[in-house]
C-alpha cells in the first residue's frame, strides 16, 4: 500500500556524445549511453575516470562543451538545474543544518511542488516511514548518526517524486557494514518508487550488487557496458578485467587461430588452448589470456604424473586465508599467477610445493593486448 | 595504565613534566611582563585614580550616571555605533558574498580594493574625507560646477560626515569578518538546494542566508564595539553635537585635568565592551569569528 502511494515511472535517459573539459583536461570525452526508465546504472570507475563530472553533467551543476543530455526524449541542454526535477544524494549528504529532518524532506516540495500544507505534510511522513525515520522528524541533521543522516538524504531526494534520482558516492562515508545494509535498502527503495537511478560508486563490489546496468569508465570514456554478471565474466578488455573482481591476465602470444578454438603460447612454455579471441586476431599477435582465479584448478603436481599434465607447472609462493577462502600466488616462469580455493582443499598446498594449474577453456578470455587498459607495469598477473 | 606506568617511574617523570611546564611558562614571560607594566598595572592605577581622585568615593562613577551631559554622551555614541554598524554589514554582506562566490584572480582583486584602504592610517583617511566633503572641497566643487546645486551643500561637521568616515574605516574588517564566516558555509548545499527545486534567488534566501546569520551578528558585535571607542573621526569631521565617549573622556584628561572622571568614564566604557565581547561568547562562541571549530 505505502509502496504504491510512493511509486513513480522512471525516466529514460540518453547521453549523446557527451564531453566535458577543465582546461587542458578532459573529463569526459564523447560520452553516449542509454539508460532505460526505471533501470538502476552505476557509474563505476577510478577516481579521474570523468563518473562524477558526467553526474553532475545530468545534473545541470556543469554545462557540456559538446553533446546533449535527453531526459524523456527532451533535451536539457537550457534547462537550469532546479528545473530537470531530479533528486539527488549526496556523497556528504548536504543536508540543510539549520533545518529540521522534517523541513530537509519537505524542502523540494516547498520549492517545486505548490501542494496544500496537508498534502506536503501527507507526502513528508510517507517519505520518512519509507526510510523508517519518522520518530527523528523533529530533530536537526547535526543529532543523526551517518546512516540516518543517509536516509534522511533518500527521503529527500525522492519526495517530489522524480523520475530520475542521481547518486553520488553516497555510502562512501559509512562503515562496511553500516554500508552493506544502505546498499540493501537503497536497492528496496528503488524497487518500491521505480525511478531511474543513476549510481556514481569506485567500488566495484557496490556496483556488482547493487546494479540493473553497469557503465565502466576509465579514462573519460566508457571501457565496458553491461549487467554485472556479463562484465564479470566477460570483460571487453584487461581494463574491466582488472577492475572488477581478481583477476588473471596472462600476457600470451597467439599461435594459431581457428574458428572453435584458438591456441596461445604463454611466455616461452606451453602452448594452450583458448577460446576464439572476440577481437581480430592474427597468429602472432600478442594478447593477454584472461582467468579468474576462483576458475583455476589446482593439483598437487605429486599427485599428476609427468605425461598427464594439461595445464601449466608453478610452486606455491604465498598463501593467505581469507575466510571463506585461501588465495595462492603461484610463480609460473617469470609470471605470478593468483588462484582460490575452498578452505577445506587448502591442506595439499604449501609455500614452496609444485602445482599443476588448469582451467576448463569457456573459463578463459583472450583480451587485446593493445587495450588502453590496465599499462604495461600493472599487465602481469594481478 | 598510565597512572600506574607513572607512579613506578615517578622521578623522571616528574622532571619531564614539570620541565612541561616551564617551558611554555618562559616563553610567555616576556609577553606577560610587557602586558602587566604597560596595560594591566595602568589599568589598575586608573580604577584606583577613579575612587581615590574623589576623595575615596564613588563620586566620579555618581556622576557618570546622573550628569545629564554623559547621558547624552553615551546615547550618542550607542547611536552612532548602531547606526555605522548597521550600514556597514549592510554594505560588506554583498561585497562578502561576491567575494565567496568568486574564484581565483577576481576575488584575489577584490581583496586588494578591500585592503588598500585598510592599510592607510585612520588620521589620513579621515583627513581625506575633510577634503573631499569641506565646502570647497571635490564634492561640492563637482556638484556646482555641474549645477545641481547653487550654494554648498553643508556635508561637513555633522552625523553624517561622521557616520560616513566611520563606516568608510569599519568597512574592510566587516567584509574580512563575513567573508571568513561566508567561506565556511559549505557550497555544496546551495547545489543541494537547487537541484531539489530552488532558483539562485531561492536557494540564496532558504539556505545561504539563514547559514550566513551567525557570521553577520558575529561581525556586527565586533565591529559596534570597535565604533563605541571612536575617537579621531567624531573629533575632526563632527560638529559638538556629535560627541562621542573617547573624546569625552580626552576633554576630562587633557582639558580639564579630571583624571578621576576620565579614568572612572574610561573603566565604565571597557567594561561595556568586555560585557557584550563575554555575551557574544557565550552564545556564538568568539573563535568561530577567527575560523575555529564551528562545534
Amino acid at each position: 500500500m505505502e509502496q504504491s502511494a510512493v511509486r513513480t515511472s522512471g525516466a529514460r535517459v540518453r547521453l549523446r556524445n557527451l564531453s566535458k573539459s577543465y582546461g587542458a583536461v578532459v573529463a569526459v570525452d564523447g560520452l553516449t549511453l542509454d539508460v532505460p526508465a526505471g533501470t538502476f546504472v552505476s557509474l563505476l570507475g577510478p577516481s579521474g575516470s570523468g563518473k562524477t563530472t558526467t553526474l553532475n553533467l545530468i545534473a545541470g551543476f556543469l554545462t557540456p562543451d559538446a553533446g546533449d543530455i535527453l531526459i524523456d526524449e527532451r533535451s536539457v541542454a537550457d534547462v537550469p538545474p532546479h528545473r530537470r526535477n531530479i533528486g539527488m544524494v549526496f556523497q556528504s549528504y548536504s543536508l540543510f543544518p539549520h533545518m529540521t529532518v522534517a523541513d530537509n524532506v519537505g524542502f523540494p516540495l516547498r520549492m517545486r511542488a505548490k501542494l496544500s500544507r496537508d498534502e506536503s505534510r501527507k507526502r513528508i511522513a510517507e517519505m520518512l516511514a519509507l526510510v523508517q525515520l519518522s520518530h527523528l522528524k523533529a530533530r536537526y541533521p547535526r543529532q543523526l548518526s551517518g546512516g540516518q543522516q543517509q536516509r534522511v538524504a533518500m527521503a529527500r531526494a525522492l519526495v517530489s517524486r522524480p523520475r530520475l534520482l542521481l547518486m553520488d558516492e553516497p555510502l562512501g562515508a559509512l562503515d562496511k557494514k553500516l554500508r552493506e545494509q544502505m546498499q540493501a535498502e537503497i536497492r528496496n527503495i528503488h524497487r518500491s518508487v521505480g525511478t531511474t537511478v543513476v549510481y556514481v560508486t569506485h567500488d566495484q563490489s557496490e556496483a556488482l550488487t547493487m546494479s540493473d546496468l553497469v557503465v565502466v569508465m576509465h579514462r573519460a570514456r566508457i571501457a565496458q557496458i553491461g549487467t554485472p554478471r556479463a562484465l564479470y565474466e566477460a570483460p571487453a578488455n584487461a581494463f574491466v578485467a582488472d577492475f572488477l573482481g581478481d583477476s588473471n591476465l596472462i600476457p600470451a602470444t597467439i599461435v594459431k587461430t581457428a574458428e572453435r578454438e584458438c591456441a596461445v603460447r604463454i611466455g616461452n612454455r606451453a602452448v594452450i588452448a583458448a577460446p576464439p579471441a572476440p577481437f581480430a586476431a592474427a597468429a602472432g599477435d600478442r594478447a593477454f589470456l584472461f582467468v579468474r582465479p576462483e576458475d583455476m584448478t589446482l593439483q598437487p603436481a605429486s599427485s599428476v604424473q609427468p605425461q598427464d599434465r594439461s595445464g601449466l607447472v608453478g610452486t606455491v609462493k604465498e598463501l593467505s586465508f581469507h575466510g571463506d577462502v585461501f588465495k595462492l600466488s603461484i610463480a609460473v616462469g617469470d609470471d605470478v599467477l593468483k588462484a582460490k580455493v575452498a578452505r577445506e582443499q587448502c591442506g595439499s598446498f604449501e609455500v614452496g610445493r609444485q602445482v599443476v594449474i588448469s582451467w576448463t577453456p569457456n573459463a578463459a578470455r583472450l583480451l587485446p593486448a593493445t587495450s588502453d587498459g590496465a599499462s604495461s607495469s600493472e599487465s602481469g598477473m594481478r | 595504565m598510565t597512572a600506574i606506568a607513572g607512579h613506578t617511574t615517578a622521578p623522571p617523570r616528574m622532571a619531564a613534566s614539570s620541565r612541561q611546564r616551564i617551558i611554555p611558562a618562559l616563553l610567555l614571560m616576556p609577553c606577560l611582563a610587557w602586558i602587566s607594566f604597560f596595560f594591566l598595572l595602568p589599568l589598575a592605577l586608573m580604577c584606583w585614580r577613579s575612587f581615590a581622585a574623589k576623595g575615596y568615593s564613588f563620586a566620579a562613577y555618581t556622576v557618570l550616571f546622573t550628569s545629564p551631559l554623559y547621558t547624552k554622551v553615551m546615547l550618542t555614541t550607542v547611536k552612532t555605533a548602531s547606526i555605522a554598524t548597521v550600514i556597514a554589514l549592510i554594505l560588506a554582506y554583498p561585497v562578502a558574498y561576491v567575494l565567496t562566490i568568486s574564484g581565483g584572480f577576481r576575488r584575489a582583486l577584490i581583496l586588494t580594493f578591500v585592503f588598500i584602504p585598510y592599510w592607510v592610517d585612520i588620521i589620513v583617511r579621515t583627513f581625506s574625507w575633510l577634503i573631499l566633503l569641506g565646502d570647497n572641497g571635490l564634492i561640492n566643487k563637482l556638484l556646482m560646477a555641474t549645477g545641481i546645486v547653487h550654494t554648498p551643500l553643508e556635508l561637513l561637521y555633522n552625523s553624517f560626515s561622521v557616520l560616513i568616515a566611520m563606516v568608510q574605516i569599519l568597512l574592510p574588517l566587516t567584509i574580512i569578518i563575513l567573508f571568513g564566516a561566508m567561506l565556511r558555509i559549505d557550497r555544496t548545499l546551495i547545489a543541494a538546494a537547487k537541484i531539489h527545486g530552488a532558483g539562485s534567488w531561492q536557494a540564496f534566501r532558504t539556505v545561504f542566508f539563514p547559514l550566513s546569520l551567525p557570521g553577520v551578528y558575529g561581525a556586527g558585535l565586533l565591529v559596534f564595539v570597535l565604533s563605541l571607542g571612536f575617537y579621531v573621526t567624531p573629533a575632526l569631521l563632527g560638529s559638538p553635537r556629535q560627541t562621542m565617549i573617547a573624546q569625552t573622556i580626552m576633554v576630562e584628561a587633557s582639558e580639564l585635568l579630571d583624571w578621576g572622571q576620565a579614568s572612572a568614564a574610561g573603566l565604565v566604557l571597557l567594561i561595556i565592551t568586555t560585557l557584550i565581547a563575554a555575551i557574544y561568547n557565550r552564545y556564538f562562541s568568539l573563535d568561530r569569528l577567527w575560523g575555529g571549530s564551528d562545534a
